[in-house]
């Protein structure tokens, strides 16, 4: 049985709101959610369902105010005790690289980060991670500005992926993408995910792209999963009512 | 009886830093009163520029060289400001995505609900509006502040203030895209509701193809500025007729069968700087063939729908086989 | 260096009186520079001429209470205004796009500890202030750079921050924090390139500032002394003399308001290619 790469038990999250006199407010009330190695969960759930916070908590950039949340086995350490091993996809291709860096530049800092290996290795990583992506090599010499959406987030992706992390966490990562672009850009996270075997979280609004993707599906609700279900099942006939809800506008 | 809307041949250019980007490219557009009309496009395909041009909101780069575009009888291009300054108060309601961004921040509800109906503004009017909208206590609402809004209750006030002076045409660019998906339902409800009550025709421009299909009776695809298909909303999807649509059905996630794959298109949509003389489609398309390249489709018809396409018969007739 | 050239030529283009204001700056500059030895005449010779002549082909500003030729003390006076009030922003900018990043970036109490700062800053007058300073120090060059510091400080903090703010929350900077980096990374790697424009634009509104200030503590005596000039103790000196030879206050107010406008169209000008949210009209 192989352990988990992400648990989470009974994990609660709650911060305070924002403007004067606001309440607490609770983003995560109780979960328990668990990702194994080559699979993808996906998590989908309206904005306020708490499904950021949920991404937030497996990347360690948030503390859960109770209950444990376990990488490996461990208790979640530092960003940078695990660096290396965590990474990240955001929605918005236009912010997701650094406009003042060429993209190589942007792909490689994961790895120097790192501060394993030299000039000459990094590079040949960002070159073999590029053709990974499906985009010619010779693109690391070009900033982020003359690149399009999908070609940006495929750089994300494969800055995503450069170290060969164990847990890639996607928020919204296709949502703003065109069609087409997005149906490529779903295969290629499927077929990535075949050859090196991340455990992924996959969050998003879009049922119908998560469905494609994930092996399961967690659907948030107020801070709670009200159900986790497989793949199949969201195409045939998901038990709770509000997972039905999303399931319908999608038809 | 005259259509509402009436483009033809319509070429627009951006001009640019490193030349002119040719956003319309010869677009042909009919639409009649009352009717619904979705015009489904990637991005790049130019339909948020043609809603603009509909109340000649381009930026000053815009620039149209040829072509007519028409709405309620006025010119759009060639009438003089007070005409499309009319054209804009009384004939046009506009939806755009982001309703925080359509709302003064520093005035109250009330007073750019009230604003947007011209001279018949009494409360009760305002709240009346509001109320039509499906907006829940108006009399609370007129004393608020856009910020004090959620994203659903603010683009139903923006609704409110479209139809404020009953426009014959209603153009919401992505009126749905930046809300929570629970609310997105509803909030295109409630414009469908008030459009229908009014009378009012509607262009909806989305890139969700099923969206534009549950909502309006006329769906158009549009690609690198023309318009290549369009038809009557159930036809185009079920049996499209041009391959670009098919490749949008192919490629969007939702109707596959479990274990299928999608299919993207391949490449990317071209950035056109002259207008086009064959086939802007041709490079990413499975079915191209040499006439493609060289003569620029026309619109064919084909039962009720019409294609720009060479081999839009053949085609269609390949699918029902 | 092409595109250095290139984007200057497309600013020119676009922007036709900031475009003016660079040139401007550019005369004044090199004659700031290079001023001693261009052949205007020499500032520190006495009675070169009769005292308080006006304009003539000799001394083409006239002459001031000393005899000297007007036009090359205008000319150091334009060395000593830029000088002085470079350095000072030069200083402040560094610092002021320090503590806003940090501000910014690191939040809750250091963000509440500068914006303190700021505001204490930001509430003195910089003329009273400058009197203060004066007092305890003694008047001079030191004393009118510490002035313009705390006077255009809280103008930097207040942009970065808000520059960096934004940043912060953008997609880049948190990919770099999951990825282990450094804060001092994430600072000097991906925010600081960002809000350099910001900074520049507002390192030139400074400048302005910087200029006035500099004028006016000059003219009141606290800035620099004889027989170091700049435009703002030119200013002084020659006001006594106004109603006979006005041409002196003249020629020293017109050149130090022709640098400050142009420092501020410069600035208008970069701010408009920078920030995009560019009002149009409606065709």
């Amino acid at each position: 049985m192989t352990e988990p790469v992400i648990q989470l038990s009974e994990v609660h999250l709650s911060y305070r709101g924002r403007g004067l006199g606001a309440s607490r407010v609770e983003a995560v009330r109780g979960v328990d959610m668990e990702i194994i190695a080559g699979e993808t969960l996906g998590l989908v759930g309206e904005s306020g369902s708490g499904k950021t916070s949920l991404g937030k908590l497996c990347l360690g950039l948030a503390k859960p105010t109770n209950g444990s949340v376990r990488f490996r086995g461990r208790a979640m350490g530092t960003a940078r005790s695990l660096r290396g091993q965590r990474s990240l996809v955001l929605q918005h291709p236009e912010w997701a690289l650094n406009p003042r860096l060429r993209c190589g530049a942007s792909l490689v800092e994961p790895l120097e980060i790192l501060g394993e290996g030299d000039r000459k290795s990094r590079s040949d990583a960002a070159a073999a991670m590029l053709q990974a992506v499906g985009l010619d090599p010779s693109i690391a010499e070009r900033y982020p500005g003359a690149l399009s959406g999908g070609q940006r987030q495929r750089i994300a992706i494969a800055r995503a992926l450069i170290t060969k992390p164990e847990l890639v966490v996607f928020d919204e990562a296709v949502s703003a993408l065109d069609v087409s672009v997005q149906a490529q850009i779903l295969n290629l996270v499927k077929r990535l995910q075949v050859e090196q075997g991340f455990a992924s979280l996959f969050i998003s609004h879009d049922l119908a792209a998560t469905r494609y993707l994930c092996h399961r599906i967690a659907v948030m609700y107020r801070g709670q999963i009200v159900e986790v279900a497989p793949q199949r099942l969201f195409y045939d006939r998901p038990n709770h009512p509000y997972s039905r809800q999303l399931l319908a506008a999608i038809r | 009886m005259s259509a509402l809307v009436e483009a033809q041949d319509l070429d627009l250019i951006y001009a640019g830093e490193t030349g002119p980007v040719q956003a319309l490219d010869g677009l042909d557009l009919t639409l009649g009163a009352g009717d619904t009309l979705a015009i489904v496009g990637e991005s790049g395909s130019g339909k948020s520029t043609l809603g603009l041009a509909m109340g000649r909101l381009l930026p000053p780069e815009a620039e149209r060289r040829s072509g007519s575009l028409t709405i309620a009888g006025t010119p759009v291009f060639e009438a003089k400001q007070e005409e499309v300054r009319r054209l804009r108060r009384e004939t046009l309601g506009f939806v755009f995505q982001n309703p925080m961004s359509a709302l003064d921040p520093t005035m109250r509800i009330g007073r750019q609900v009230a604003r947007a109906c011209g001279r018949a503004a009494s409360e009760n009017h305002v709240q009346g509006l509001l109320a039509r909208a499906e907006l829940e206590a108006p009399e609370q609402l007129v004393r608020r502040y856009p910020h004090e809004l959620s994203g659903g209750m603010a683009q139903r006030v923006v609704i409110a203030m479209a139809i404020a002076r009953g426009p014959a045409l209603l153009v919401a660019d992505e009126p749905t895209a930046s809300l929570d998906v629970s609310i997105r339902a509803k909030v295109m409800a409630t414009l469908l509701a008030l459009q229908r009550e009014s009378g009012a025709s509607l262009v909806l421009l989305t890139h969700d193809l099923h969206l534009a299909a549950r909502h309006c009776q006329s769906l158009a695809v549009m690609y690198a500025g023309r318009i290549v298909e369009t038809g009557p909303s159930a036809a185009v999807l079920s049996r499209p007729g041009h391959p670009y649509t098919k490749g949008l059905l192919a490629a969007a996630a939702g109707n596959e069968a479990p274990g299928e794959a999608l299919q993207p298109i391949p490449g990317l949509p071209p950035m056109l700087h002259k207008p086009a003389k064959d086939c802007s489609f041709a490079p990413r398309c499975p079915y191209v063939e040499r006439r493609c390249q060289e003569l620029r489709p026309g619109a064919r018809l084909l039962g009720r729908k019409q294609v720009a396409c060479h081999f839009a018969e053949r085609l269609l007739a390949g699918d029902e086989r | 260096m092409r595109s250095l050239t290139q984007a200057l030529r497309r600013f020119a283009a676009g922007d036709r009186l900031a475009a003016l204001a660079l040139g401007v700056l550019c005369v004044m500059l090199f004659l700031g520079v290079f001023g001693p030895w261009l052949p205007l005449g020499d500032p520190t010779k006495l009675a070169a001429g009769p005292r308080l002549s006006p304009p003539s082909w000799e001394f083409p500003f006239g002459t001031d209470e000393l005899g000297r030729s007007f036009l090359p003390r205008v000319v150091e006076g334009i060395r000593y205004t830029f000088l002085l009030a470079s350095m000072a922003v030069a200083i402040t900018a560094v610092l002021g796009t320090l503590l806003g990043m940090l501000a910014a970036y690191l939040g809750r109490f250091v963000d509440q500890a500068v914006a303190r700062f700021a505001d204490l800053l930001f509430a003195f007058p910089p003329l009273l202030a400058g009197l203060l300073v004066a007092a305890v120090a003694g008047p001079g060059a030191l004393s009118v750079i510490a002035v313009i510091s705390a006077a255009t400080l809280p103008l930097f903090i207040r942009v970065i921050r808000s520059a960096s703010l934004s940043l912060a929350e953008r997609g880049f900077v948190i990919a770099a924090e999951v990825a282990g980096a450094s804060t001092w990374r994430i600072l000097i790697r991906h925010i600081l390139p960002n809000v350099m424009s910001a900074a520049i634009v507002q390192l030139t509104y400074a400048l302005s500032i910087a200029m006035i200030i500099e004028s006016a503590l000059s003219f009141l005596g606290l800035g620099e002394q004889p027989p170091r000039a700049s435009l703002g103790t030119l200013l002084r000196v020659s006001s006594v003399y106004l109603t006979i030879a006005p041409w002196l206050v003249g020629f020293a107010g017109i050149v130090l308001s022709l640098a400050i406008v142009s420092v501020n169209l410069l600035g208008d000008g970069l701010r408009d290619r920078v920030d995009p949210l560019r009002g149009r009209p409606l065709t």
